[in-house]
């Protein structure tokens, strides 16, 4: 355990930034708080929630995967050290999670497994819910990080951090002389800063019923109708979402030959799943609301025993018409209760 | 525009989008706002989950807003002024009207009065093909609301009594009090980021920036002297479908086409295409190559939003600055360098050092944006106009008080059915519009590879009960025929669009709608009737 006083974090940041392209979240021009490489922005100390998560680090928006030339095809890879400083421990659980699925025993996404043996964490514990659309502990979370892997995690002290390494580059952090020792003192402050974050105030308290419903098959098709009839089919839910990983490819001609690039999906599109012959297995927009649900609320749970939502928010942050988690899986319970009386 | 400025004095939203959000109640009619407007009727849908307020929806298809409405009606492709004739009627029956209103802010009250007398519900329903107790509710919801906002779009004005439907809708606000009040006005939706920055700069045949007239002795004077020039012409020039007519009759020679694809987008589209090829010299200015730029003699480069800096101003009336994000490709510059190149080589002598001094012009040339300067602009998220100087904060809604054109003024306009009527041998309404994936003719959508996937074919949809009848099903090729042309046309059979309709779409160069779309006029705005004509429809 160490300590860093909050004024040397932008120090220690440039000092990084040196050897590695460090993010953080930082003021951009237009007075939005994202998360952005040093210097994009101005840093604030000011973490709270970013409307997009570290994953746009390792899954950007946009890339070139290949370059098909008329000889030889290249596999474009990004290896870059990167360090993210400032990363939510939702946002983490959300990489584990992600991993898990992008680097499969035989299935390895080289772009994505680049980047990711190439990033270092350094998670920073809210010392209270960042925004009113938190609900990591009803999705499994806490306000800090139990033992979802990572590097570094820092705890809010006031004027300074309690500083704990989750892995060995961790480690190697720590020994940086902005970091210095900590005292018996801030062991039992540590302790006193979980216990407070752990009676947080959450948006809301029903995955698990909500989970459970879906489950049992309880929740049918009339609901997810009836919801659509208001989504306006923007896909924005997806893309802010941390644990979301689909994407599409296209190529597009460049000087030598044809890149390949990926780009974000969403399953919300009826394009997502039309197949050739016209025939769309999820036909309507209630069925693809339906989908999207239950693959993070029932499928991943079936498949490897944990739901795919860490409680984030943002796609109650980012939807236009009230359809993000928090709202349909309250809509959920409240059909349910509804139904029973 | 032309409607809503002879009622008003002023053709634009009176009312600025976040202030959909109070509202009581919404006039939804003839906007598809979930497919074109997507963000603006997310503040509707929001107003009526959490607000509960009262939507009435008028559209001949069930659209997406249908779906949420307290009230829709769907009345028949083309009867829009019977429609609100008849609501007015129900209004005045049951004197839900502003007397207030009507005698302090308008004029020409009797002369509404008289023609709506000869609406009355029973014949509006059997006229429109509505329920009569549906009108009544819907009159009754708009009527009564204290903060009650007509939306419009092309629904309405792109039919031979475009500007009438305008005018009727200027009407019913003006009967009830619902305008030059906080969320309460008539608001036309304009379909592209900077249309209205376009028709404010003047690029309409009648008016310099800022609506002023050219055949106003005084306005052109000022113009010839702040370019050090005379002889500005005094008359009007010419429509864009004018301008294509002319190309066919010869009265015009020469033609200067940016960001146009009228051979796509001009209704009897193959008529289009005929007349710009004989045309002796066909200028194309695009970012892409299209259907349009293949009949050019000179192709030149142009800049998306992102390679270039200036303003864009939207439908809610609000100039924005809109910085360079990457620099151009290769071989591009900036229009408006290639203007001012053109305009020097034709003997007039034109520079400028960047849009700001551009911008600098246009507040010394136009009252309403004389205030809107590029410093000001830069520091914040834009301005609305009118904003007549430095210190003026803009202005979120019209005619506060009092009308741009000093009373409001009721023009009644009486129901005049569509120029071509269905009848045996086309039995069907052909109606047109648009999908929300695709973006007009497609030259920049088409070439996204998700959006190309939502929505990659051109469709024509049709009636369950229609279908049934022609012995044709989801996913059959039709052959979809008018006085125009035919076309082969893949079916989406749908119940939201009613029986006797049928719905398609211009975005698709391979399957265009506007190859069977009639070149009939809005003898005011010159706006062609794309929203319908006759067709008939053959299995094959």
């Amino acid at each position: 355990m160490k300590i860093l006083a909050k004024e040397k974090v932008q120090c220690l940041l440039g000092k990084m930034n040196r050897e590695t392209r460090v993010y953080c979240p930082q003021r951009a021009e237009n007075g939005d708080l994202l998360l952005l490489p040093l210097g994009d922005g101005i840093y604030t100390d000011e973490l709270g929630k970013t409307p997009l998560s570290a994953k746009t680090v390792l899954f950007p928006q946009g890339e070139d995967i290949l370059l098909i030339e008329k000889e030889r095809i290249l596999k474009i890879t990004d290896e870059e050290e990167v360090v993210v400083f400032g990363v939510r421990p939702c946002d983490m659980r959300a990489i584990a999670f992600t991993d898990r699925f992008m680097m499969r025993d035989n299935l390895v996404d080289p772009n994505y497994s680049a980047r990711r043996n190439a990033m270092t964490c350094i998670v920073v514990a809210c010392k209270e819910p960042p925004s009113e659309t938190c609900f990591c502990k009803a999705t499994g979370g806490e306000l800090f990080l139990t033992d979802t892997p990572h590097d570094v995690q820092l705890f809010d002290a006031g004027s300074y951090f309690i500083a704990i390494a989750g892995s060995d580059k961790g480690k190697g952090i720590l020994g940086n002389g902005h970091f210095e020792s900590a005292t018996a003192d801030d062991v039992e402050k540590l302790e006193a800063l979980k216990e407070k974050a752990s009676h947080a105030g959450m948006a809301t308290n029903g995955v698990q019923s909500a989970s459970e419903k879906l489950l049992a098959n309880e929740v049918d098709d009339l609901f997810w109708g009836h919801l659509a009839e208001r989504c306006i089919k923007c896909g924005g839910c997806v893309y802010v979402c941390p644990t979301c990983t689909c994407f599409n490819v296209h190529d597009y001609p460049g000087e030598s030959g044809y890149f390949r690039c990926r780009s974000w999906d969403a399953c919300l599109f009826s394009g997502f799943t039309r197949e050739t012959s016209g025939h769309n297995p999820r036909p309507t927009q209630g069925a693809r609301l339906a989908r999207r649900h239950e693959h993070k609320l029932k499928f991943d749970l079936m498949n490897y025993h944990e739901i795919g939502c860490v409680g984030c928010g943002r796609c109650s942050d980012a939807c236009p018409v009230g359809l993000g988690a928090i709202e349909i899986i309250d809509e959920m319970n409240k059909a349910q209760e509804s139904r029973k009386t | 525009m032309a409607g809503l400025a002879a009622a008003f004095g002023s053709g634009a939203m009176t009312n600025s989008i976040p202030e959909l959000d109070d509202a009581d109640a919404f006039l939804v009619i003839g906007s598809n706002t979930t497919e074109q407007h997507p963000l603006i009727a997310a503040r509707i849908i929001e107003a009526v989950r959490r607000k509960n307020a009262r939507l009435v929806v008028a559209d001949p298809r069930r659209i997406g807003l249908a779906k949420l409405a307290t009230v829709h009606l769907g009345h028949r492709v083309g009867t829009d002024a019977a429609l609100l004739n008849g609501m007015m009627h129900i209004i005045l029956e049951n004197g839900w009207e502003d007397d207030g209103f009507i005698q302090e802010r308008t004029e020409n009250i009797d002369a509404l009065k008289k023609i709506v007398t000869a609406y009355p519900p029973k014949k509006v329903a059997g006229l429109c093909g509505v329920d009569e107790e549906i009108l009544r509710k819907a009159a009754e919801l708009y009527a009564r609301s204290e903060k009650a906002m007509i939306l419009y779009a092309m629904g309405i004005t792109q039919h031979i009594t475009g500007t009438d439907n305008v005018k009727t809708l200027a009407n019913l606000a003006m009967l009830t009090g619902h305008v030059g009040f906080p969320s309460t006005g008539v608001n036309p939706l304009r379909g592209q980021n900077n249309v209205q920055g376009a028709c404010d700069m003047g690029a309409l045949p009648n008016v310099y920036t800022g609506y002023q007239r050219v055949n106003d002795e005084a306005v052109t004077r000022k113009f010839e002297e702040a370019w050090g020039t005379e002889g500005l012409s005094r008359e009007p020039g010419l429509t864009v479908t004018e301008m294509v007519h002319g190309a066919e009759t010869g009265e015009v020679q020469a033609l200067y086409v940016l960001g146009e694809n009228p051979v796509v987008s001009d209704p009897d589209a193959r008529h289009a295409a005929r007349a710009l090829k004989k045309l002796d010299f066909l200028v194309v200015q695009d970012i892409f190559m299209t259907e349009t730029a293949r009949y050019a003699h000179v192709i030149l480069p142009a800049l998306s939003f992102a390679e270039k800096a200036g303003t864009f101003t939207n439908t809610e009336r609000r100039v924005q600055v809109s910085g360079q994000a990457m620099p151009p490709v290769k071989g591009c510059v900036e229009e408006w360098k290639v203007f001012c190149e053109i305009a020097t080589r034709a003997g007039y002598p034109m520079s400028y050092e960047s849009p700001e001094k551009i911008l600098d012009e246009i507040n010394a040339v136009t009252p309403s944006y004389r205030g809107i300067t590029w410093k000001r602009l830069e520091s914040s998220w834009g301005l609305p106009w009118p904003c007549p100087d430095e210190s003026h904060p803009g202005t979120p809604f019209l005619h506060k008080n009092r009308f741009a054109r000093g009373l409001g003024h009721f023009d009644p306009r009486e129901y005049i059915p569509s120029a071509e009527i269905p009848d045996e041998e086309y039995p069907f309404v052909l109606t047109t519009g648009r999908v929300g994936p695709q973006f007009h003719t497609g030259t920049m959508t088409r070439k996204v590879s998700i959006l190309e996937r939502e929505a990659p074919r051109s469709l024509l949809e049709i009636n369950p009960e229609d279908a049934r009848h022609l012995r044709i099903r989801e996913g059959n090729v039709v052959a979809v025929e008018s006085r125009r042309g035919e076309l082969r046309l893949l079916v989406h059979v749908t119940p939201d669009v009613p029986e006797g309709s049928v719905f398609g779409t211009f975005h698709y160069s391979e399957g265009n709608i506007n190859e069977l779309t009639i070149c009939a006029l809005d003898p005011v705005a010159k706006i062609p009737e794309y929203k319908s004509c006759a067709v008939s429809i053959r299995r094959i």
